[in-house]
């Protein structure tokens, strides 16, 4: 599947490539930069201002649940710290949260045997979107198969390819990273 | 300021996020506070012209007015310029942070919040 396609290989020569992991979130204004992820059940969001020309990537899997959190499958709050990092990441480089487009991407589910943490990183994602007022423009959510996504942020352009199943990492909930665990400083 | 036992301490949520108002007053609602929420600095300006609180949870990353220029405008006031403020932000460089010291803010805690030490800070604050 390709939507607003990239450039052929023959005019990628000098490409800055930057793979996004899991947990992270990057935003570039850079025509040279592409960045690339593969995801199973993690999913992708893809988020560009036209007017600014910056774009910003992140890649994120629902974590579990703090073990204060007893009535939650999945750790929502980590997503949503994800989510907002990658809209920071990208108002530091002059974009508008208004003029912000998505396209996401992901969310399958590889596994039958395995609770269908695809879906509700789908269903993460597009919530957010909807609560935030992003537009959402384009969705290749949950399925069976892993995809591979590059997109170019200063052009917003995204190829969006089904790989095997085995070409993704194997995701699963982890905990928040101690990076992440809400530090109190009190002045 | 009034933080009797009988009365919920007052508590003003500044952040353009409305996922994060969300969590935010569902977290502090459950806990026993009495929450109000502004969308950016300019709108918890206007709101606190004509109200009260305790305490001021803010975002940093906002349109229109900033969490630095919130802060900076109230600690210009003699109304706020003892009034406890936390940030409460993805940020985590050093400079911010000290930017956020330098403008008079209480406190900085790094998103994604701990419930139990958000409230726990909060309540450290106020007394």
């Amino acid at each position: 599947m390709i939507e607003q396609p990239l450039p052929a290989l023959a005019d990628t020569a000098g490409l800055v490539r930057i793979t996004i992991l899991q947990g992270e979130a990057k935003a570039s204004a850079d025509p040279r930069v592409e960045m690339s992820t593969i995801l199973g059940s993690c999913v992708a969001t893809c988020l560009f201002d036209p007017v600014a020309r910056v774009g910003g990537m992140n890649h994120f899997l629902l974590a579990e649940p703090p073990r204060h959190v007893r009535n939650q499958a999945f750790d929502s709050d980590y997503g949503l710290f994800l989510m907002e990092l990658l809209v920071n990441e990208m108002l530091g480089l002059g974009a508008h949260k208004s003029r912000m487009r998505a396209r996401v991407y992901g969310g399958a589910n590889l596994n039958p045997d395995l609770s269908p943490i695809g879906t509700a990183n789908a269903v993460f994602a597009r919530q957010f979107l909807e609560r935030e007022g992003i537009p959402k423009v384009f969705e290749d959510l949950e399925g069976v198969q892993a995809r591979r996504i590059q997109f170019r942020p200063a052009g917003g352009q995204v190829r969006a390819r089904l790989v095997p199943a085995d070409s993704a990492p194997t995701q699963k909930p982890l905990g928040r990273p101690q990076s992440a665990l809400g530090t109190v400083e009190l002045f | 300021m009034q933080t009797s036992n009988a009365a919920p301490i007052r508590v003003l949520t500044v952040d353009d996020s409305a996922s994060m108002r969300a969590l935010l007053l569902g977290a502090l609602s459950s806990r026993g506070f009495a929450v109000e929420q502004a969308e950016d600095g300019q709108q918890a300006l206007e709101w606190l012209a004509a109200n009260e609180v305790d305490v001021i949870i803010t975002d940093i990353n906002m349109p229109r007015l900033d969490g630095f220029g919130l802060i900076e405008k109230l600690r210009t006031s003699a109304l706020h310029a003892d009034r406890p403020i936390l940030v409460l932000t993805t940020e985590s460089s050093d400079e911010k942070k000290q930017r956020a010291r330098n403008a008079g803010a209480t406190g900085w805690i790094v998103k994604p919040f701990d419930a139990d030490k958000l409230t726990a800070a909060l309540r450290r604050v106020i007394h």
